[in-house]
């Protein structure tokens, strides 16, 4: 967990075609977005505790903000994460028939990535109307008069991750549908 | 089908899907929606549910704690700081026999206070401590099984990682759940110890081999350099107990300071370059993204199985069938140790918690207690074949090829035992997780 992986050395789409390559920068500029968002954590956490303690300064506002950052990093890493495979999975079955039956194999590899598409799709399909409301109604998080945050930038980064990691989901997919019917698997 | 057919179709056909390999977390969220959509036969309630499930349950200050404690581990794990620290135990327990395996146990107990995870403690102990102890005259199965014993710690001493998420999956104040493993954790440290004695006495062939050597020579540091050695990582646990038992920050501030000093330290040692850096920040994103997904598709779930009734037809049945909270209990214990053979640890806390924790919630019991029982009954599975994930880790990690992936469960065994029985006192015992609420 501590070295693996730091490298983008994925099995992800490496056809490089121009559409892949796209997503593959899409996902990279996400994380990256993400990742200086945990960065921005521990800055506001810290000037937080630091104003707090030493100059009796706290600033105001950071759980909210921290809650909503939170939200946003998350989402901003999803499609990276799917792309790397880092969502948590038995591989025992699948690792014995990708050996055994590498056709049946990928076909249920393929299942499995476009039931993922669909579901991350459902989430889109649910939170866009939220969205659109927050944004017309300037929905907020906080007191009044002492510090508020607007929720629809949340809302957007929910919509993009969730964007993104439907194509990343439907390109695996797409992937292991290739793999199954390529020359040298149907060896059964 | 009525509701509770429904939630229990579901239930299984989830169990089924995740052993086919698709990612939890697709399966969990899968059925949920599914589930709920046949329940109330209405998309779209469900619908509204699968919102709230993906921006709500993750838009919670207290979540902040997983990536920050993940950082400050990170950085801790590529400074050389467990190095450090084994080497200052090793010449404590330099004069006793097994004394490098009881460094090792002690070592991986400070070490778990500064990070969250088992695979982390499992792989830095690997490169450190195998090598050391097998040089030294140790057996290989006894240098694997007690880096993969002792691994476990990782989880139960705060900050813990499984912790987090029983505490968002619970709704438990994840600084109650964390002053909780203290006591357990050290328990679990000095049980480990007393075997490592027990063995080292009575079946001494299992521990070292006929040309050991138990001087250890080399562990000679004047006292200054153990203090430099040791006091980077006592300032780190000071951080982080300060926020979680003084209560004078809250723990995810306790991150971020923890994060922030980590980072101090390690440019101070010129361990850490910028790329590092960023390496670190990158894993910390695909760690805390990977169980947000989880956990998003856990909250779904938790609500289908809320309104499925399963919950109460559980607590109606233990009634019925005179079941005491107790008998329950084990019985919930011994369907977690089982599923360990088939599930991960989150998985396993996210899909059985729900179902169990209605019941605990009307018997008044504390749910911190029934967290750190949960916890070390899941981290059992960690041992355990086929699917012990710290043992695959230090498979993973170790350069010698002539151990085998059974000799790392073999030697393991001893410890795994152990856990049961500190499992045992710990549910007969709740002192020991609520002493220091």
């Amino acid at each position: 967990m501590v070295d693996s992986n730091q490298e983008d050395n994925s099995p992800g789409p490496a056809d490089g075609s121009g559409e892949t390559s796209f997503l593959h920068r899409l996902t990279s500029l996400q994380s990256g977005l993400g990742t200086i968002g945990i960065f921005i954590l521990i800055v506001l956490i810290n000037a937080d505790v630091f104003g707090r303690f030493l100059f009796n300064a706290p600033l105001t506002g950071v759980p909210e903000v921290v809650s909503l950052t939170i939200v946003g990093i998350v989402y901003l890493q999803i499609s990276h994460a799917i792309r790397q495979d880092r969502f948590i999975r038995s591989d025992m079955f699948i690792g014995r028939m990708l050996e055994k039956r590498p056709r049946v194999a990928h076909l249920l590899l393929c299942f499995h990535h476009i039931t993922g598409a669909v579901l991350v799709g459902v989430v889109f399909y649910f939170i866009y109307p939220k969205f659109i409301e927050a944004f017309k109604t300037d929905e907020y998080i906080g007191s009044f008069g002492y510090f508020t945050a607007p929720i629809w930038p949340v809302g957007l980064v929910i919509l993009i991750g969730c964007g993104t990691s439907v194509i990343q989901f439907a390109l695996i997919a797409a992937r292991d549908l290739k793999m199954a019917f390529a020359k040298g698997s149907d060896d059964e | 089908m009525n509701e509770l057919q429904i939630g229990l179709a579901a239930i299984v056909l989830m169990l089924l899907l995740i052993q086919t390999g698709m990612h939890v977390a697709v399966a969990l969220f899968l059925l949920s929606f599914v589930g709920v959509w046949l329940m109330k036969d209405n998309m779209t309630i469900a619908g509204k549910l699968v919102a709230i499930s993906a921006q709500h349950s993750m838009q919670r200050y207290e979540f902040g704690v997983l990536p920050l404690f993940v950082v400050m581990g990170l950085i801790v794990s590529s400074t050389g700081m467990g190095r450090d620290t084994f080497d200052v135990a090793g010449q404590i327990f330099r004069r006793m026999r097994g004394g490098l395996g009881m460094a090792t146990v002690s070592a991986n107990a400070i070490f778990a206070a500064i990070n969250g995870t088992t695979i982390a403690s499992a792989s830095v102990f690997t490169k450190i401590a195998v090598p050391e102890l097998i040089r030294h005259g140790y057996t290989k199965r006894f240098s694997v099984g007690v880096v993969a014993g002792s691994s476990v710690l990782g989880m139960l001493i705060p900050p813990s990682l499984l912790l987090i998420i029983f505490g968002v999956v619970s709704e438990t104040s994840i600084g109650a759940l964390f002053t909780a493993g203290i006591i357990p954790g050290i328990l679990l440290s000095a049980a480990f110890i007393g075997v490592i004695m027990v063995m080292g006495r009575f079946f001494p062939s299992t521990v070292t081999t006929s040309q050991a050597n138990h001087e250890l020579q080399e562990y000679n540091d004047s006292l200054t350099t153990m203090a430099a050695k040791i006091s980077p990582i006592i300032i780190l646990i000071l951080i982080v107990l300060g926020g979680i038992y003084g209560g004078v920050i809250t723990p995810v501030e306790a991150g971020g300071v923890g994060a922030l000093a980590s980072l101090i330290i390690a440019l101070l040692k010129r361990k850490l370059t910028l790329r590092m850096f960023w390496n670190v920040l990158v894993e910390t994103g695909m760690v805390t993204g990977s169980i947000a997904f989880l956990l998003i598709a856990a909250h779904l779930y938790a609500n289908m199985l809320a309104l499925s009734g399963l919950p109460d037809f559980i607590s109606q049945q233990m009634e019925a069938h005179e079941l005491s909270f107790a008998a329950s209990l084990v019985i919930y214990l011994i369907i977690i140790i089982l599923l360990g053979t088939i599930l991960d640890s989150a998985s396993i806390i996210l899909i059985l918690v729900p179902l169990m924790l209605p019941v605990v919630e009307a018997l008044e019991i504390h749910t911190a207690w029934f967290g750190i029982v949960t916890i070390i009954a899941v981290e059992i599975g960690l041992l355990t074949p086929p699917l012990g994930i710290a043992c695959f880790v230090i498979k993973t990690n170790l350069d010698d090829d002539s151990i085998s992936l059974g000799d790392i469960f073999i030697g393991a065994a001893p410890f795994a035992l152990t856990m049961l029985l500190v499992l045992v006192i710990v549910v007969i015992e709740p002192w020991f997780a609520l002493a220091l609420l």
